[in-house]
């Protein structure tokens, strides 16, 4: 049976680096909000976590099994969304009509995808910690 | 005389009562570590419908004679399905914290409940062993 409390654990802390990754993404969106420079002489595109469930693929096989699912991060995509223009004709990058391409990032947006993660990762903290008390409870039953 | 219910049958339910718990446990575990998985749907332990609906369908077996013994129905085989009547987000996810928190809260005291009713039992078979030296 591989439904166990170690699989929820397991689960819970898989979720605890996807959402780590979710703030360590929305951190660096917010620090290249302004980088109209990137490696590949372009603004920084925004960047995006893409999460999927880690465990059976088809969602009927999931269904009939009771071990936990875990989440992983499946891929990190970048935004294709076209570049904000912003007058500035002293900027160093601005074209000849005086605008400057800044980074396609929404910094309120990325505030809040930040808030949403580290509140998914307090929430999995707070499961482990109840399954730890679980664990430590059956422990408790060969004294 | 059958009705005695014995230490055994007791420390079943109770064993039984803790691997419901960590079930429970386990899909509201997955269920929180899914919260921002799109498309991702709730899952829940079908446990009470399972006990309710073996009891009622179920033909008990037959006892012919005053010693056979009812039987109890098999609940081991608990499906996990999807919630339904949950509010579905729009990246098609419908997982809410605040239900799964009290899943997991509700499925550890449930746990607790049942592992100290179950240490008491050991007590007691325990301080039997000891008394008889």
């Amino acid at each position: 049976m591989s439904n166990t409390l170690h699989g929820a654990i397991n689960a819970s802390a898989s979720a605890l680096t996807a959402e780590r990754a979710r703030i360590e993404v929305a951190v660096s969106n917010l620090a290249n909000a302004e980088s109209t420079r990137g490696a590949d002489g372009k603004p920084y595109r925004r960047r995006d976590v893409v999460l999927a469930t880690d465990g059976p693929e088809t969602f009927e096989a999931m269904m009939g099994r009771q071990n936990a699912v875990g989440v992983k991060v499946a891929d990190i995509t970048e935004d294709q969304a076209p570049f904000a223009r912003r007058y500035d004709p002293s900027h160093p990058d601005a074209d000849a009509e005086g605008f400057v391409q800044m980074p396609n990032v929404d910094v309120p947006e990325q505030m809040v995808d930040m808030l949403s993660a580290s509140r998914a990762y307090q929430a999995n903290l707070t499961a482990i910690s109840l399954i730890r008390d679980m664990i430590s409870r059956a422990m408790e039953l060969g004294k | 005389m059958n009705d005695i219910v014995t230490d055994r049958s007791i420390m079943t339910a109770l064993g039984r009562q803790l691997t419901a718990a960590v079930a429970k446990q386990s899909v509201a575990a997955s269920n929180l570590a899914n919260i921002d998985t799109p498309g991702y749907r709730t899952r829940e332990v079908s446990f009470d419908d399972a006990l309710s609906r073996e009891l009622s369908s179920a033909p008990p077996l037959a006892a012919t004679q005053p010693g056979h013994l009812k039987g109890t129905p098999a609940i081991e085989d608990r499906q996990v399905r999807e919630a339904d009547g949950l509010p579905t987000r729009r990246d098609g996810n419908n997982v809410l914290l605040d239900r799964e928190l009290l899943g997991m809260s509700r499925a550890s005291s449930d746990f607790t409940a049942a592992q100290t009713a179950l240490s008491a039992k050991f007590r007691l078979v325990r301080y039997a062993i000891n008394e008889a030296k």
